[in-house]
């Protein structure tokens, strides 16, 4: 008890009880960003009521295994613990704002600010608002990729993955679903029900085996896509969840095959491969040339069985168009189909001239744009039934 | 019994006597855990003994273990209770005759012979004390599944149509496990205590082969874990974990070495590095440094 009341006189708190100064703790937790609801500050009570608050170590681990739930937020946790408990509450104000924002920093990866040619932008503090409200949110999914701040940038992040994995969650759903229908077997429902005395138990179904559509993806990540290859990489592993089958590739002037780091990890891990691989990462495109490469090293093995092929560029290539137009003749005679993605075609007035664009529409099934949230979800009616 | 720990301490002491090293923290939220009868969520890299501690936890408690491995598909039917239909028509057939109002007959074909107790089930419907249940990896399963485990986790208790909803008596204690391949449900993380198991530093790694190996030799025990601890610094395809220590040790034990030179690391890297590309760069390095 001594130890308990010498804890709070050092304080030097306006709360009267251990309670309270418990409850006041969990408050300022939670306005530091912290996601602790009532049912967190009970069981902080509680656990104070088993006895752990003898020891200052103790009750510290216990706090943290009840407010925490990820190593992001343990960070966060013990920096706000050691600055409530351990501090005057009078200097609390001042610092208030400052660790909001360094902990939001922490969430982004340098890899990601790189690879959108912003690693250098100032982070103004000043700009570190939370967007939460729905229809910024909306604004953002409209924008343009090239358009975003840095701040905007790691908040539709955020907002990208939420719905590229509902995306994903979606398309898994329609084939399950699928997979319950189709006609009752007799005949084998008959033969399989002899062995239960004639009650048909085992209703056998017939349905058509799941097709496993194969997805190949190819990302233009030249300099001139910058800006944009980030999200669509995002969108790329948001892919891997539903097609299980799902060869990528990332190319310039030369191809690279990254479906392997895809499948070890997170996205900021393949950013960092890629960019130990590429050497003239956003250099010029040659496309043309990327796809002879694919055609030669990989379409024997991977243009069977009609996969569906996905290219994601702006279309400016600096090689020549024929050569373009010749391997995507080859390309589409063993595949499914072709959809390309250019995030140049969401913007005003543009207009597929450019060389290698103009070479590659006529063998096409889908010319799409890119450049926004929006448009990567809508690609999802697509797929549904790719 | 549960109680009989009056704080964090005297567990990490338990432990240590089960050969689990642990820290106070991870102490503390067992101690929570059997405290407050809130589940444990222990995430962390592959092979820090996050599954280990549900074995160790449940002999010390002597009590039952309860394991649910999850998995990709895993549904309600394997994880919770399924009718034993066949069972069910041949007594259906076997009543024919006998008198029964349908209402005694259906009764009798929803009774508890007739249910197949899958895990969490069997977790709730303990007798004489709370069991320990093991939810392992958890970020296998899917998000439905990870729905249902809501209902169990909060109030301990399971709905069966049939038969109505089954309270436990005694509540178990939940350990959940997850490798973060994907991100838990913001909903069930809330309903767990949570901790985080990282790879140990290099006192803490010996203590725990020792404490498996109690014959190995201190020279090479130091070498062996130097050497892991510098593996996992670096970029690999599968960073070694614990688990992998002990494997790599054992061997060297069972194999004869006294210490760590170059044949003996070249034969035995497949203890401790689980991918071709990660054993070729490490041989081929380890050849650059001789040259």
């Amino acid at each position: 008890m001594i130890k308990i009341l010498e804890m709070i006189k050092q304080q030097a708190f306006a709360a009267r009880s251990l309670t309270e100064s418990i409850v006041a703790f969990t408050e300022f937790a939670r306005s530091h960003g912290m996601n602790i609801g009532v049912q967190e500050t009970r069981d902080a009570l509680s656990s104070a009521a088993c006895g752990l608050l003898a020891n200052r170590d103790q009750f510290r681990s216990a706090l943290q295994a009840i407010f925490c739930h990820s190593p992001q937020e343990i960070r966060l946790f013990e920096k706000l613990f050691h600055l409530y408990w351990d501090t005057n509450p009078i200097d609390l104000h001042e610092t208030r704002s400052q660790t909001s924002v360094s902990g939001k920093m922490e969430k982004r990866t340098n890899a990601s600010l790189v690879m959108l040619g912003m690693a250098n932008t100032d982070n103004k503090k000043e700009d570190a608002k939370d967007i939460t409200g729905a229809s910024d949110e909306e604004r953002l999914k409209k924008t343009d990729f090239s358009k975003l701040g840095t701040m905007e940038t790691g908040i539709l992040a955020e907002i990208a993955l939420k719905l590229f994995h509902q995306m994903a969650l979606r398309l898994r759903r329609r084939m399950k679903d699928n997979l319950l229908g189709g006609q009752i077997n007799l005949r084998r429902t008959i033969r399989r029900s002899i062995g239960y005395g004639g009650e048909p138990i085992d209703l056998l179904r017939k349905t058509q085996r799941p097709k496993k559509t194969r997805l190949i993806v190819l990302l233009d990540v030249s300099g001139s896509m910058d800006k944009y290859s980030y999200f669509l990489l995002l969108f790329i592993c948001a892919l891997r969840e539903h097609f299980r089958q799902l060869e990528a590739f990332v190319f310039s002037t030369v191809l690279i095959r990254i479906s392997k780091a895809l499948s070890h990890g997170r996205v900021d891990q393949v950013l960092s491969i890629i960019s130990d691989q590429a050497d003239n990462w956003s250099g010029g495109t040659r496309i043309g040339s990327s796809l002879q490469q694919f055609n030669e090293k990989y379409g024997r093995e991977m243009l069977n069985g009609s996969p569906t092929i996905i290219i994601l560029s702006d279309g400016l290539d600096t090689g020549s168009p024929e050569l373009l137009s010749i391997e995507l003749k080859k390309m589409k005679r063993r595949s499914k189909r072709i959809i390309w993605l250019n995030p140049l075609k969401g913007s005003r007035g543009y207009k597929p001239t450019a060389g290698g664009m103009q070479a590659a529409l006529p063998e096409l099934d889908e010319f799409m744009s890119a450049n926004n949230l929006q448009c990567l979800i809508e690609l999802e009616n697509i797929l549904a039934d790719a | 019994m549960a109680h009989s720990f009056e704080n964090p301490t005297q567990i990490v002491e338990a432990l240590d006597r089960s050969q689990y090293v642990a820290e106070e923290e991870f102490a503390t939220a067992l101690f929570l855990l059997l405290r407050l009868h809130k589940p444990l969520l222990v995430e962390g890299p592959p092979g820090v003994g996050k599954t280990e501690i549900a074995p160790v936890l449940a002999a010390l408690l002597d009590t039952e273990l309860i394991r649910l491995q999850c998995y990709e598909g895993l549904d309600v039917n394997a994880a919770v209770y399924e009718w034993n239909y066949q069972k069910q028509l041949l007594g259906i057939r076997l009543q024919e005759g006998s008198g029964l109002s349908i209402e005694e007959k259906e009764k009798h074909i929803f009774g508890h012979e007739y249910l197949l107790e899958r895990p969490l089930l069997r977790s709730i419907m303990a007798k004489t004390k709370p069991p320990v249940l093991l939810i392992d990896e958890l970020d296998r399963s899917d998000e439905e599944f990870e729905a249902f485990l809501l209902e169990l986790l909060s109030a301990f208790q399971i709905s069966i149509p049939e038969m109505g909803t089954i309270r436990a008596k005694h509540k178990p204690f939940v350990i959940l496990t997850s490798n973060r391949t994907r991100e838990l449900s913001d909903a069930l993380k809330r309903r767990c205590l949570y901790h985080w198991i990282d790879y140990p530093g290099l006192e803490k790694e010996m203590k725990i082969v020792k404490k498996h190996l109690p014959a190995i030799e201190e020279s090479l025990l130091v070498q062996i874990v130097n050497e892991v601890q510098k593996l996992r610094q670096r970029k690999l395809i599968k960073t070694p974990g614990v688990s992998e220590t002990i494997d790599w040790a054992e061997s060297l034990l069972a194999l004869g070495y006294r210490e760590l030179n170059t044949v003996a690391f070249d034969k035995t890297l497949g203890c401790i590095l689980k991918s071709a590309e990660d054993i070729s760069q490490v041989k081929k390095e380890r050849a650059d440094i001789m040259l």
